[in-house]
């Protein structure tokens, strides 16, 4: 630091005011002429020392690949391709290794970590808190969340590291235009449907401060993979078997996929109120370079892209995921009276729940399954047997899932599920609060209280009111 | 001019392959800070890689790195903590982004400053390297992605190059790792300050504007005449930067 | 739930949806209304009595109490309250008939105006709201500003010397500069001249203005006069006005040196494979856009073609010292280029 004597401070004071009077006489030209300046030094510059050889037989690929993506009749197509082929690989090829990971942590460790805590005489709650809350939340949510991630981001990553996903801003452009919003919403758009607090950070690509709070709030109308498997169990058991068993596939899937787009458009008509309304008077400015394409490094993209996104969205939510175990445990053994306290929160929330069409068990398995879309389905059966009485899973706060769909069915209509739930639980699963990693991504990207709270409570609120018109008018039909 | 441009096969021979570490993260007890700064899109990122060995994600988007991210390489024997900033066009502008890139510049006083260039957009990329050059007399100019350069037909005279801006110029690949350890020679020589720079400074003002910087830029030498880059605090001056009037006051840049 | 069924349901609903509307739509809600009549109405209505009698003052006229209550839109009593309460404070001085300005009366009526025309410039410069909105907005937040947030917002804006609309912002000793220029109705043909000010009352006619895409800053020339229209260009493009909204706009005169650039065209007529020159980026775009797209190389002299279009027609990249940048269509048409 330096000390200044009195002179100084004088001097300085004086360098201040004299600063003001030459920004006045220099008037508003002065950061164009400047701009100008600079680029003029530089022109004069590159007319040194670069030189290009001979312009002929410089046949641009670039250009050519341009022009295919961007072109009238091929952009959406290749685009949509694209990205049903991500979506598709990412579902499907996400099976083999998540049943095998469940497999593992649920079917063999879990038995094994039990068998081990009764072998040293653990308290049988220390253990039921430990292992069949913490533990098996955390195992649920790796088996269910580390697969489909480990496909989506590396694809993903490789679409963007050759250069690909902004054109496809570029193309998609108009259509976020009009909804206010910035082309690039449709990449951190896409990145949610694999997970939304990565496609939160995402929207770091956009500068724009309007747009980028746009991006950030709506993100979580893309359905993420957290969803993607309660929304095909529940089309695929009250859905699909509205018709016969041939078309019941393509019936359950069409459900699902319009639940997706139904997202997306809720996703344009937020962004276009948010836009006109409390967002207004944030800067909005467009600017979108187009790299040129550069061939990604395959094995080093796959690295890094496992490591600097899945692992590190993987670890947050097992971060939240530990103490939602807890919780549910705790709530399913607690007891207040004769019932315990998963059975009178489900009992209070149960006039509300038939109002949205749900029910209290739906409703308490979405308050304590904040931190993690993926338990949502496990604890909604286990506190369906736990509050019917029939016999299945393995206890009191033991969350579990079934091998067969059609035992899955038995369990929900026991618990009193029709069509109607079922319907509204997927439409539910779409507007609802984002878990606590997204919000938590959320804060630490704006910042602001303010914008957190409003995207972790207008979804919800939306999702509110859907399921409870949905249901008046359901049962004014039937 | 004492700046000693530099070819490939001039720096291989003095380079020490020995000497060289790769740090990783591990940036406790350094001798110099290097800042890098750059274009989005130029590969910052993988020179940054390339330089400390770490695996920063670099996706081929501009505005990747919002916050700095650091690491570190040992050569010689002295240790370098390398910071690596956001992507920007421009420092002249009022982004989080470009706010970050200038400050460290300017008050975190880095011992060498390396500017990544894409090599074939040269004149886009000089918007930022001579408003850099402005700032600190330290710096390197990385002539990254010559590779794509090569295949769009471009020669660039790198002597010439560096006879013009003033600092030394290492053409590099660093994607497939070629010129990293001339970059890391030159940033090394630099620091121990055998070699010394004499930054281009930007001619073509409006004759108003240069009347103003000079004047003011003259007042700022009286109180403090050991800084390098009095023009620039005029500029930001006359450009009424809050963060400046603060710190001229404070003293913080010299 | 014996009393439930679907349709009283619903009635509940839409009823608590009206009733939640009313109270916070903006503006006119309940809420907003209960809460702005909470905050002490004198001194709005005391600062608004000021702001009246310093512009009328600078413009040469007198008021008597009679003028005031007629031209603000507060009810009688509370405006005759307030004035006798601003005559007890000596910020006004009542001689028979007429208001006058005390000297502490019109420093506060300039912390006002200052407070103004600052928040008028930030609105401009950061954030996103419309021109035509800028007015409204500061109406209202003038009264909130104490002077040591103008004085903040001053530096944080870099103490700038004029409002967007060209009026000189008082500086926080209470100096004010001076416009210099003639309004363009009594310009001679042949005129060069920048545009300084635009007057941002009688509001009709200034929407009128800014809906003729008039912007401060532009440069002009006059190219016909008659008594009932004035026609001049600027920046490419032909403007004919009637007297008396030409009269609302005010140039400063510009030296002979200086080229006034015809067949001017914008970034967005140009055609693929056309190159042109860029002249420059309207007066319209402002603040951080503006920095950006200079920063971008949309500079004076830059050569630019279209380097691809879009499947939707909207927006288009263009390639611009060997990169290749997408500006959308409103973003382009304000960008002036010669064509080669």
């Amino acid at each position: 630091m330096f000390n200044h004597t009195l002179m100084d401070t004088k001097k300085i004071d004086h360098i201040i005011s004299l600063s003001n009077d030459l920004r006045w006489q220099i008037g508003d030209e002065f950061h164009d002429n400047l701009a100008e300046g600079i680029y003029a030094d530089a022109a004069e510059i590159v007319k040194d020392s670069v030189h290009k050889k001979d312009e002929k037989g410089t046949f641009r690929i670039d250009a050519k690949i341009d022009k295919i993506i961007t072109s009238r009749i091929w952009g959406f197509p290749l685009m949509f391709l694209i990205l049903a082929f991500v979506l598709w690989l990412t579902i499907v090829g996400a099976n083999y290794p998540s049943a095998m990971l469940s497999g593992l942590l649920l079917d063999t460790v879990h038995p094994a970590l039990k068998g081990f805590a009764a072998a040293i005489g653990m308290p049988w709650w220390l253990d039921g808190f430990l292992i069949d809350g913490v533990y098996l939340a955390v195992a649920w949510v790796i088996a269910v969340m580390l697969p489909p991630m480990a496909i989506f981001f590396p694809l993903f990553t490789l679409l963007e590291d050759f250069g690909y996903l902004p054109r496809v801003a570029f193309n998609l452009d108009h259509l976020f235009k009009l909804s206010g919003a910035h082309g690039k919403q449709a990449l951190t758009m896409s990145m949610g449907f694999g997970c939304n607090a990565a496609g939160i950070v995402a929207t770091r690509i956009i500068d724009s401060p309007r747009e980028r709070l746009i991006a950030i709030i709506t993100n979580n109308f893309s359905l993420c993979n957290g969803r993607w498997p309660t929304q095909i169990l529940i089309a695929t058991i009250f859905v699909g078997a509205l018709v016969p068993a041939s078309y019941s596939g393509v019936l359950s899937l069409a459900a699902v996929i319009a639940i997706a787009v139904l997202g997306m458009v809720f996703m344009f008509l937020v962004s276009w109120g948010l836009s006109k309304t409390v967002l207004k008077g944030e800067v909005s400015t467009f600017n979108l370079e187009l790299p040129p394409y550069r061939p990604p490094r395959f094995w080093k993209t796959i690295y890094t892209s496992i490591i600097d996104r899945t692992l590190i969205v993987l670890w947050r939510a097992i971060v939240f995921a530990a103490p939602a175990g807890a919780v549910i445990w705790l709530i399913s053994n607690i007891y207040l009276g004769d019932a315990s306290l998963a059975a009178w929160l489900i009992d209070s929330l149960d006039g509300f729940g038939f109002l949205l069409g749900l029910n209290g068990v739906i409703l308490v398995a979405y308050i304590v399954a904040i931190p993690a879309n993926e338990i949502v389905i496990p604890t909604i059966l286990m506190l369906t047997v736990l509050v019917t009485g029939i016999s299945a899973g393995e206890g009191a706060g033991v969350m579990f899932e079934l091998d067969s769909v059609s035992a899955t069915g038995d369990i929900l209509r026991a618990g009193g599920w029709t069509l109607l739930t079922a319907i509204n639980l997927m439409l539910f699963s779409l507007l609802h609060n984002p878990c606590s990693t997204t919000i938590y991504t959320i804060y630490k990207e704006t910042k602001s209280l303010k914008w957190t709270l409003v995207a972790s409570i207008l979804p919800v609120i939306m999702g509110f009111v859907v399921t409870f018109l949905v249901a008046q008018i359901w049962r004014l039909w039937s | 001019m004492e700046v000693k441009p530099k070819s490939a096969c001039e720096t291989c021979a003095q380079f020490n392959a020995d000497g060289l570490k790769k740090l990783g993260v591990n940036t406790t007890d350094f001798d110099y800070v290097v800042a890098l700064a750059g274009n989005p899109n130029t590969g910052k990122s993988t020179v940054f890689n390339a330089m400390t060995g770490l695996r920063q994600h670099t996706g081929n988007w501009p505005g990747k790195t919002v916050t700095r991210a650091e690491g570190a390489f040992e050569y010689n024997r002295q240790k370098f903590k390398l910071v690596d900033l956001p992507g920007t066009y421009s420092l002249l502008s009022t982004s989080e982004d470009e706010e970050v890139a200038r400050n460290f510049i300017l008050f975190g006083k880095p011992s060498v400053t390396v500017i990544v260039v894409d090599a074939s957009r040269l004149e886009r990329n000089l918007n930022l390297v001579l408003q850099i050059l402005e700032i600190t007399n330290n710096a390197v100019l990385c002539l990254n992605l010559m590779d794509e350069a090569e295949r769009n037909n471009l020669e660039i005279d790198t002597r010439t190059l560096a006879r013009d801006l003033g600092i030394p110029v290492v053409p590099t690949s660093a994607r497939y790792n070629r010129g990293i350890p001339e970059l890391i020679q030159t940033v090394s020589e630099l620091a121990n300050g055998k070699i010394v720079c004499k930054p281009h400074r930007i001619k073509n003002i409006p004759k108003n504007i240069e009347q103003a910087l000079e004047k003011l830029s003259a007042e700022i030498k009286q109180v403090y005449p050991d800084i390098p880059n009095s023009r620039w605090i005029a500029l930001r001056l006359l450009e009424g930067d809050k963060n400046i009037i603060e710190t001229l006051k404070t003293g913080e840049f010299v | 739930m014996n009393t439930y069924n679907p349709i009283t349901a619903l009635a509940v609903f839409f009823a608590l949806s009206i009733l939640a509307f009313l109270f916070f739509r903006p503006y006119r809600g309940w809420f907003w209304l209960i809460r702005n009549s909470s905050v002490s109405n004198d001194k709005i209505v005391v600062e608004d009595v000021l702001k009246l009698l310093y512009h009328n003052e600078n413009a040469d006229k007198h008021l008597n109490i009679n003028d005031i209550i007629r031209t603000l839109k507060y009810n009688d009593r509370t405006i005759l309250e307030c004035i006798n309460k601003m005559s007890d404070h000596e910020l006004i001085s009542i001689q028979g008939d007429n208001v006058k300005l005390t000297q502490s009366g019109s420093d506060y009526a300039l912390r006002i105006v200052r407070a103004h025309r600052l928040w008028e410039k930030f609105l401009a410069e950061k954030t996103g709201f419309k021109e035509a909105e800028w007015h409204e907005r500061a109406e209202r937040m003038e009264h909130e500003l104490s002077k040591v947030d103008a004085d903040n917002l001053s530096s944080q804006l870099g103490n700038p010397q004029f409002d967007p609309h060209g009026d000189p912002i008082p500086t926080n000793t209470g100096k004010i500069a001076k416009i210099k220029g003639i309004p363009v109705s009594e310009l001679p043909i042949g005129t060069i001249g920048r545009i300084v000010h635009i007057k941002d009352k009688p509001e009709i006619i200034y929407k009128q203005i800014l809906a003729e895409n008039i912007h401060i800053g532009s440069v002009i020339r006059i190219m016909e006069k008659t008594s009932a229209r004035i026609e001049f260009h600027s920046e490419g493009e032909a403007f004919v006005l009637a007297p008396i909204m030409a009269g609302n706009i005010t140039v400063s005169v510009l030296e002979k040196d200086v080229v006034f650039e015809e067949n001017l065209a914008r970034l967005s007529i140009l055609k693929e494979n056309e190159t042109a020159k860029i002249i420059g980026i309207s007066k319209e775009i402002r603040g951080d856009s503006r920095r950006r797209l200079l920063d971008l190389g949309f500079v004076k002299g830059a050569e630019v073609q279209i380097d691809l279009m879009n499947p939707l027609g909207d927006p288009k990249a263009f390639l611009i010292k060997g990169t290749s940048i997408a500006l959308r269509k409103n973003q382009a048409s304000k960008i002036l280029i010669q064509k080669d």
